[in-house]
């Protein structure tokens, strides 16, 4: 019986799974922390535990995401972008179109019949239309993540935002308070700003349903609304849309041990 | 090879070394020039009339848009860089002149070349030639300079054929008259400012040899279409600046681009490539990042060749010349063919979305390219508003992918070689794809 392991160092959680043949058997998530290897470490610790497996049981590790080259027990690394596609395509395999929306970018990419990337972009070194836009307002506004996507969605009147860069938007978030707007009017102006920089990507890369969206983004079910309100559609969002990256790079752990 | 010593991802090009030496010669000959109390000049690339005319007149002449790249690649750019911020300059201008101000405020404040200075430096000016065509900046950037540097600009002028109107009867005599007259008033003011006249034969041998330069090296680059391809653009860009800069005598680099058609044509005749394993073929759109030129090494490790870039630094299509009499003629059809020459089938196919963007349709499809890499620079507008055009009508009409990564000649702050692989990496998968729906086309790569 052979196991395989996809392992996801993003900036902000490092994300694993372990699956065999094709299916999940356990997952598991941390804060990333300063020290990438340290967390792949730790990460590979709690993934087995959880498996009931020994490392000699793992047939082939794929490594990805930032810290990917800090993962010193994989047998390969395969870029982001394709393990993305390659999970989302497992979860919905009619999806042609995912929406990642990462801590410190976002990509959109189009994805053909077999999960293969067909064509991609990416948001570049701006970091407008990425997690941590949000996380930046949360924090002049006190409010925790969790809680984000819900409180905006009690909003009335959306505040406008004239930036989607998280350097400005902080200051501007701070501007909006001084003028006594609501938390959630707030909020709702900030996923409308972020649903613009997110659309003129996919835009990009041309649409094509059925369109999913990824990513620690795609637990903001305020931002899931505004792009779905943006976009016209109804987006295809995963259960654990976090682990859809590291589920591709099991999936490509084991095509690339056959 | 040694024992111990690593082979070279890219397999370049033993005749390049001499051509990019004459660069090297053209800055030492500057400074001589400037210690002997000759004339020298900075100019822009002026697309051969004005480099010939001042080589007939003896004036050395170095390139600061070429002194740019060599600032970036040696690393001493971002001193020069941030010079020319604390004196104001945006930095979102055009990476070369504020390169090229910052070195010049910095000569100004030592009275001397710095001695930092790659190359051995540019020496203080006599003159300042300057050209109207294919920006702003480069209107206002010389204008700064002589503020400087304290020493008279010229404005080369020259007309914009990338229109449709340009096609009407007469247009073309018209801007060839306009190219030629406005060669003959630099003439004059060259004269009345060295105080000395032309010798006319002299620059009828000059130009002669500028037209026979630059068609023995568009046929270096029309073997590159082999497969696989003998040569990598990084060959290509090293070897570019020796003509367009005029950078030697052009007899002297026609000998050199000759030696390098008989190696290149060698190559094709034995199958040999620019890296081990063509994987993929691929086209540069814009000027590289020179300062991370070895971000191409790990492509090619990866199977990537660099088999054609930007039409806009290439040699003009050859056309015979010989009938026209007049030298500032000749070499005015020259510059104009520069201009028009890749244009052609974007006329004669009623094309007119973008007269930037067409030629690119023609390079990728002769030199038969699996993608081409678009590197947007972030301080030039001209040469990146057309990419988007190009990576649209490659993907509507030859099923050409795009990968955007965006960049800068010589800042290197805006460069990120890291995340440029990263996507990299992952176009191989779209490369494949795209060469699957060619094949089901029915076209031929």
């Amino acid at each position: 019986m052979a196991y395989f392991m996809g392992i996801d160092i993003g900036s902000g959680t490092s994300k694993g799974v372990v699956t065999r043949d094709g299916e999940v058997l356990a997952y598991h998530l941390l804060p990333s922390g300063a020290n990438y290897r340290a967390a792949a470490e730790k990460l590979r610790a709690e993934l087995l535990a959880k498996a009931k497996l020994s490392s000699q049981d793992i047939a082939y590790t794929v490594a990805t995401g930032q810290g990917s080259a800090s993962v010193p027990y994989s047998d390969g690394q395969v870029t982001d972008i394709r393990c993305c596609a390659r999970g989302i395509s497992k979860i919905f395999p009619s999806a042609r179109t995912v929406i990642d929306v990462q801590a410190q970018s976002s990509q959109v990419i189009r994805l053909g019949e077999r999960g293969q990337v067909v064509n991609f972009v990416v948001s570049e070194k701006c970091a407008a239309g990425s997690g941590r836009f949000l996380e930046v307002i949360a924090n002049v506004l006190q409010v925790e993540l969790e809680d984000i996507g819900p409180l905006s969605l009690k909003s009335k009147r959306p505040v406008a935002f004239t930036t989607g860069c998280a350097v400005f938007g902080e200051s501007e978030a701070i501007s909006r308070v001084a003028e006594g707007n609501a938390k959630e009017d707030i909020l709702a102006g900030v996923h409308q700003a972020l649903a613009d920089k997110i659309s003129t990507l996919v835009e990009r890369v041309g649409l094509e349903k059925d369109c999913t969206i990824s990513g620690g983004g795609a637990l903001d079910i305020g931002l899931v609304r505004s792009i779905e309100e943006k976009l016209s559609l109804k987006l295809l969002v995963p259960p654990q849309p976090q682990l859809v990256t590291a589920l591709g790079a099991a999936i490509m752990a084991e095509e690339m041990a056959a | 090879m040694a024992e111990g010593e690593k082979k070279r991802p890219i397999n370049r090009l033993k005749t390049m070394y001499p051509l990019r030496a004459l660069v090297d010669g053209m800055y030492e000959r500057a400074v001589e020039a400037g210690q002997e109390g000759k004339p020298v000049a900075w100019c822009m690339v002026n697309w051969w009339g004005g480099d010939a005319i001042l080589r007939a007149m003896e004036v050395a002449a170095v390139y600061p848009e070429d002194y740019g790249a060599v600032c970036a690649a040696f690393g001493a750019a971002p001193a020069y860089l941030a010079q020319a911020d604390s004196d104001g300059f945006p930095s979102h201008m055009c990476g070369y002149a504020r390169n090229c101000l910052g070195y010049a405020a910095r000569m100004k404040e030592l009275g001397a070349i710095p001695p930092e200075a790659p190359m051995g430096g540019m020496p203080k000016p006599t003159l300042l030639l300057s050209s109207g065509y294919f920006c702003d900046t480069r209107y206002k950037w010389f204008q700064a300079l002589g503020r400087y540097l304290d020493a008279p600009v010229w404005v080369l002028e020259m007309p914009h054929p990338g229109v449709k109107e340009s096609r009407l009867e007469g247009v073309r005599e018209h801007n060839i008259k306009f190219l030629v007259a406005e060669l003959r008033e630099f003439i004059a003011f060259l004269e009345w400012l060295l105080d000395r006249k032309m010798d006319w034969d002299k620059l009828a041998e000059i130009i002669d040899d500028t037209i026979e330069m630059n068609r023995v090296w568009y046929e270096v680059n029309e073997l590159r279409k082999a497969r696989p391809c003998p040569m990598h653009s990084r060959d290509f860009w090293s070897s570019m600046p020796a003509s367009l800069y005029m950078a030697a005598d052009p007899k002297v680099t026609t000998g050199l681009y000759r030696q390098m058609y008989e190696e290149v044509k060698s190559m094709v005749a034995n199958h040999r490539g620019a890296i081990g394993e063509e994987k993929y073929r691929l086209a540069f759109a814009e000027l590289p990042p020179w300062h991370s030129l070895k971000f191409f090494d790990q492509l090619a490790e990866r199977g990537w060749n660099f088999v054609i870039e930007s039409w806009a630094y290439h040699p003009p299509k050859p056309i015979d010349l010989s009938q026209v009499s007049d030298p500032l003629e000749r070499v005015a059809n020259l510059t104009y063919q520069y201009f028009s020459g890749y244009f052609e089938d974007a006329y004669n196919t009623g094309d007119w979305w973008g007269y930037f963007a067409h030629p690119y349709l023609e390079l990728v499809q002769e030199y038969q390219c699996d993608g081409i890499v678009l590197h947007p620079l972030l301080t030039c507008r001209t040469a990146t508003n057309h990419l988007m055009v190009v990576q649209d009508q490659l993907m509507s009409k030859l099923k050409v992918p795009s990968l955007v990564i965006e960049g800068d000649i010589v800042d290197l702050n805006l460069f990120d070689p890291a995340e440029a692989l990263r996507k990299a990496e992952t176009f191989e998968e779209t490369m494949s794809h795209y060469r699957q729906v060619r094949k089901e086309a029915g076209m031929a790569w």
